[in-house]
């Protein structure tokens, strides 16, 4: 009996090891496949030189511009927004329906396919708005994607500063809004900062928003209105259209140290703060 | 074709007289790519912008306004026909049925083809070959090489269903190329040595065959201006059909220069 | 969220102590008006901003409703939703079979995914010694932020040749897709439900472990009851991403518009389908498009809905 029990609980364990480790082992086989074939692709070439030919020869460096473009823009449109919002539920709403509803919009915005919001933004920034295909389109889809993850997070960052630091604050004599804006906002920063930097990290490896708002042309954008392709877009074209594979890994991989760098920064800033915290 | 886009954006673009947007079939793109940048090099203040979305697409985004010229690898469609296009015929393609290497299969009739893609053959034992099921590679509706080889082929009867649909031409071809049950169709110009043509009624397509008119499965690739071309997209059009490009560009994509017959392909 | 979790919980009264002071010689007004119409003109602006999230969902329903709307008037509501054609050259715009075509690749890869991913969030949470704990926790989310098109090209270039030869078929299809998914799943199945189990106090598994219980029955007893709506949260928003993936579907599923028919043979669903139509879709085509984008709402709504109602049990106390 004693033994059975101590023989299921080790089998149990094992198998739980189990999971745990192909977890591990399935996701990492995905991320060493395309570092293993795209690394020896990557060069400053590659990056920095235009595609030429019909199989796309030579380098990403339009894409990597419309990427970094596009994505940089949506956070310059979302920040303001989401971080504003985040302060109202945070330190001035009530629980109430209208706190409700505004929590239930967000999770609704969070779980929007990204399909879905590729269709809205040609429907209402492409061509309701008439702004076209542009860069300024999908950076305006884009940021109704991160809208909610970076609300999220900034409510959070905000709720996680101590109360006795505001209270000093109003025992000074502060207004709410120079408590919030002199000692709420610049005590919760880095973490804002992070769930900021996380969702500029998602939008980067967004392929079905961009697609249907800023287009599938390689062209260097220069002004927000200019059409341009993501580098998942280029990725997937190249993919689908079968043309030059060590190309289509040296983006995917450049895509990753993207997102990577991001993560890994927006971690780096988290365990930072925390030390200096204390 | 290989997947997006309206580039509704460009239209503003190329209202500048230096900017030529081109958007439309796949299978042009080694003509249409290639020539755009020929002819940046030649005049470089000028810039003409390719775009492969698909024959469909292209027609569409031409009609529209969204580009100064669609590519088709098809004809115009009935309801399309009175979009005030202009067609300039650029080259000629013949579109090859293509297996794996391995299959032993070298030629098939028309009719035999038509069964295949109609899902009516579905064993390779039927037509001489190995006893193995058919895998079926269809191209999207978008496509131009689909659109024409259902017409000349299976007479716009239905393609069998159920067959994977795949969006671009190198797609097939790589699928094909690993899979030794496959069968698809792709432009003459796009197939290399990892996947074998077969003959169709005993010909095998080429230059010469395309020319005679003896190779069934043939097409004109098409450049579609709203109006008479012209300025920038008039002096681009006029430099592919220039002998610098048919001779060189034209047939080193496997195509055939449209100066090769003496027939107007309207 | 509960009070007892806010820093500081601050409705009206707490609001009014910023501004002035209650006292009984009366009201003590510690500001000027301006600063108080300031403060009060601030307030209105965060709820402006809060409110864009649902001003963005009303938007997106209003747009993509008005565009995919004829289709239901002029293809009728019966015929496109269980219409069992998609034939749009035929204007056959049945997407019966797309959507069932979305069920099976979400269900195939629920079943794949979700106890490894659980697995991996028990193994994380309560086996693992913390320093491999500090390394593979950080690694699972790095993950989730793998785009998919990355999967999608891993799945195309690695996984369908291995189905190819394992089904015998061309591999794509549904086991492609749900293999695919399930990787794809795992980061966002596996972190939320690690999020639940940690944040059971940690007496109870004292007090299990003090009974004599071994780690598996603690794990099996107490602890995967007690997070079990923190589970089912994260499955349903596993299902959420799953039903809503397009461009990793679309592919390695096939894209052939027809019921499922095995695990090797070629598929399509809504979200891969109105990727591949989109190019060259105009007129009633395009707008059944945009009806298939308003049903992916609905059912993506749908899902919110029921964790939030899950949650609201949760709070009640089952």
């Amino acid at each position: 009996m004693r033994d059975m029990k101590r023989i299921t609980n080790a089998a149990a364990l094992s198998v739980f090891w189990f999971a745990g480790l192909t977890t591990v082992v399935l996701l990492g086989a995905v991320i060493l496949y395309v570092f293993v074939n795209g690394i020896g692709h990557i060069n400053l070439a590659f990056i920095f030189t235009r595609p030429h030919g019909v199989n796309a020869e030579g380098g990403i460096w339009p894409m990597i511009v419309a990427t970094l473009y596009v994505t940089g823009l949506a956070m310059l449109i979302v920040t303001p927004i989401a971080v504003l919002a985040a302060v109202y539920l945070a330190e001035y709403a009530v629980q109430g329906r209208l706190v409700r509803t505004i929590r239930f919009a967000a999770d609704t915005l969070a779980g929007v396919p990204s399909i879905v919001m590729g269709l809205f933004g040609l429907a209402f920034f492409v061509e309701g708005l008439g702004i076209g295909f542009s860069v300024l389109s999908g950076a305006l889809a884009l940021s109704f994607l991160m809208l909610p993850i970076v609300m999220r997070t900034t409510e959070e960052a905000i709720r996680a500063v101590p109360k006795y630091i505001r209270w000093g604050s109003y025992g000074l004599g502060a207004t709410k809004w120079q408590t919030v804006s002199r000692i709420t906002i610049p005590a919760a920063m880095p973490r804002i900062i992070t769930g900021i930097i996380l969702a500029t990290g998602r939008a980067v490896g967004e392929t079905a928003v961009v697609i249907f708002t800023m287009g599938t042309m390689i062209f260097t954008p220069v002004l927000p209105t200019d059409p341009g392709r993501s580098m998942t877009v280029h990725l997937y074209q190249m993919a689908m259209e079968g043309i030059n594979l060590p190309a289509a890994f040296g983006t995917a991989l450049l895509l990753m140290v993207m997102i990577l760098f991001f993560n890994l920064s927006a971690r780096w800033l988290l365990r930072r703060n925390r030390r200096m915290q204390g | 074709m290989l997947s997006m886009l309206f580039l509704g954006g460009c239209s503003r673009a190329s209202s500048a007289e230096h900017q030529l947007i081109v958007t439309g079939s796949t299978t042009i793109l080694p003509i249409s790519e290639v020539a755009a940048e020929d002819y940046h090099t030649l005049h470089p203040e000028e810039d003409v912008l390719v775009s492969g979305v698909g024959s469909s697409a292209g027609i569409e985004n031409v009609s529209s306004g969204t580009s100064d010229i669609g590519t088709s690898s098809r004809e115009l469609k009935d309801e399309e026909l009175d979009l005030g296009l202009v067609d300039t015929p650029v080259a000629y393609d013949a579109i090859a049925v293509i297996v794996n290497p391995s299959n032993p299969v070298t030629s098939l009739t028309t009719a035999q083809i038509k069964a295949i893609f109609q899902g009516k053959i579905t064993n390779w034992r039927e037509v001489g070959g190995l006893n193995l099921p058919i895998g079926l590679v269809n191209r999207d509706e978008a496509s131009g090489t689909r659109e024409a080889f259902g017409k000349i082929v299976l007479d716009k009867q239905r393609f069998d269903p159920t067959a994977v649909i795949l969006p671009g031409t190198g797609q097939v071809r790589s699928v094909v190329a690993q899979a030794p049950s496959a069968i698809g169709y792709i432009s003459l110009g796009f197939v290399t040595d990892d996947v074998k043509a077969i003959s169709v009624d005993g010909i095998v397509a080429s230059e010469k065959t395309v020319v005679s008119g003896e190779y069934p499965i043939q097409r004109i690739l098409h450049m579609f201006t709203k109006g008479e071309p012209t300025g920038l997209a008039k002096r681009y059009i006029d430099y592919v059909l220039s002998a610098d490009i048919q001779n060189s560009v034209v047939r080193d994509a496997g195509f055939i220069p449209i100066t090769a017959k003496a027939v107007n392909g309207g | 969220m509960a009070e007892g979790l806010r820093p500081d919980p601050m409705p009206e009264e707490r609001e009014a102590t910023a501004l002035s002071v209650r006292g009984d010689a009366g009201t003590l007004k510690l500001v000027s008006k301006a600063t108080y119409f300031k403060e009060a003109a601030l307030k209105n602006l965060f709820l402006a901003c809060a409110f864009m999230a649902v001003a963005a969902v009303a938007l997106i329903f209003v747009f993509v409703g008005y565009r995919g709307w004829p289709v239901f008037t002029e293809v009728g509501a019966s015929n496109f939703l269980f219409g069992r054609e998609w034939l749009p050259t035929q204007d056959l715009f049945g997407i019966l079979p797309l959507f069932v075509g979305s069920i099976v690749v979400t269900i195939g890869a629920l079943l794949l995914g979700t106890p490894l991913a659980v697995g991996a969030a028990v193994f994380l949470s309560e086996i693992a010694p913390p320093k491999v704990r500090s390394v593979v926790r950080p690694a699972i989310e790095l993950l989730a932020g793998v785009p998919s098109v990355v999967y999608g090209f891993f799945g195309l270039l690695i996984l369908r040749p291995i189905v190819a030869d394992l089904t015998g078929g061309l591999g794509f299809g549904p086991l492609t897709a749900w293999i695919i998914l399930a990787i794809m799943i795992v980061p966002t199945i596996a972190t939320l439900t690690e999020d639940a189990l940690q944040s059971i106090p940690n007496g109870i598994r004292e007090a299990s472990y003090a009974m004599g219980a071994t780690t598996w029955q603690t794990i099996s007893r107490v602890l995967l009851p007690a997070a079990k709506i923190g589970i089912v949260d994260a499955i349903i928003l596993g299902m959420g991403r799953a039903i809503g993936e397009t461009m990793a579907v679309l592919m390695v599923v096939g894209n052939a518009p027809g019921f499922f028919r095995g695990m090797g043979k070629p598929l399509s669903t809504l979200t891969s389908q109105i990727v591949m139509d989109m190019p060259y879709a105009s007129g009633l085509h395009r707008t059944a498009l945009f009806g298939m984008a308003i049903i992916l709402f609905l059912v993506s709504m749908g899902l919110v809905l029921t964790v939030r109602l899950l949650s609201r049990f949760k709070e009640e106390g089952l």
